[in-house]
């Protein structure tokens, strides 16, 4: 991390883990929708927390356990393979950092550009969407009439407005 | 002996952890309830003129991004999971657009997905279908095929299509299209 990163390290880590203020996390938004530098440390923190987050230790199965226990110490010294001589200990250690390194070297990790084509994608999305429903509502209309279409298009946005609240209400 | 085959495992290992991440977001979508296969007419019309996917950690990002211009606009945003748009030029031969539209129709029925409009002109077919779950809408599908183009929309998440406008105004793109 340099210097610049350093300097919005605490508020970065606050924002990602919700401890700043409604207030300040909008401000520090506000700033890096102009400040790409600190946009890509904030995508960066995010993209470092969600590696971290997907690290997941697993146990062995008790059985495997179990007889593992069971082996003696001086047959576990005899053995070929041996899983916890240094050379291989370290080389399971470096597994989760294979891990991180891979999830951060991955082309998914969003640059300013990215999100910036991605928010074009998604305006052309909602243009088609919205031609969609100027088709639909003109052919009903045709049909069955102006006030016809109102009260269907009226039904139909009651259904999704109650889905959201609904969705809403069991948030809370 | 046992060296090589150690280090063998030990490279397939990690080729197998450099390919996951890539799996993992390919099939991030197609495990959502709200997903829709619309299968492939590139081999018919070409590649597609427009084609969009974005998932759930990209749209979270244009949320944040959107947060401070437009609350509500974020709020709309970030209950998305996933935009799919795949558009063919039909150029006047639309009656294998036509099957694929038929074809997803009797899919999503089977699928349990809700109609909300259905248009079945002979120029113009209009679909637009509701996926809910316990009360909640889980994805939207639209397909619009007429002469010009087929139309292929999958919006995974809520949304609510009275708010498009608005939206769309405070996303500040130019987005102009030809109705037919």
């Amino acid at each position: 991390m340099n210097t610049y990163d350093d300097k919005w390290e605490d508020r970065i880590n606050a924002l990602l883990d919700g401890e700043l203020s409604d207030m300040d996390a909008d401000a520090l938004k506000s700033e890096a929708t102009d400040d790409r530098e600190l946009a890509r440390a904030i995508i960066e923190a995010y993209q470092l927390q969600r590696a971290m987050d997907a690290i997941h230790v697993e146990r062995a199965p008790a059985s495997l356990r179990k007889r593992l226990n069971k082996i003696p110490r001086e047959q576990r010294a005899e053995s070929g393979f041996r899983l916890f001589q240094p050379r291989w200990a370290m080389a399971l250690a470096v597994i989760p950092l294979a891990i991180i390194a891979v999830n951060l070297m991955q082309p998914d990790t969003p640059s300013a550009d990215e999100i910036a084509e991605a928010r074009q994608q998604l305006a052309i999305a909602f243009a088609y969407l919205d031609k969609a429903g100027t088709i639909t509502g003109r052919e009903i209309e045709s049909t069955v009439g102006h006030t016809m279409a109102d009260a269907l298009s009226g039904s139909v946005n009651r259904t999704i407005k109650f889905t959201n609240e609904h969705s809403k209400e069991k948030e809370v | 002996m046992k060296r090589t085959i150690m280090t063998k495992l030990m490279i397939g290992l990690f080729c197998t952890l450099l390919s996951l991440p890539a799996i993992a977001q390919e099939d991030e979508l197609k495990d959502l309830p709200g997903y829709v296969d619309f299968g492939d007419l590139s081999s018919l019309y070409g590649e597609p003129k427009i084609i969009i996917n974005l998932g759930g950690t990209m749209l979270s990002f244009v949320s944040m991004m959107s947060s401070s211009e437009s609350p509500e606009t974020a709020d709309m945003i970030s209950k998305l999971k996933g935009v799919r748009v795949q558009i063919y030029s039909t150029d006047e031969n639309s009656d294998a657009a036509k099957a694929q539209f038929n074809e997803v129709k009797d899919n999503l029925k089977t699928d349990g997905w809700e109609p909300i409009v259905l248009i079945n002109e002979d120029d113009e077919q209009v679909l637009i279908y509701m996926k809910m779950e316990n009360g909640l809408m889980e994805g939207m599908t639209v397909m619009v095929v007429d002469d010009e183009e087929a139309v292929f929309i999958n919006v995974i998440g809520q949304l609510n299509p009275a708010e498009l406008g608005r939206v769309m105004n405070s996303l500040d793109v130019d987005v102009d299209l030809d109705l037919p």
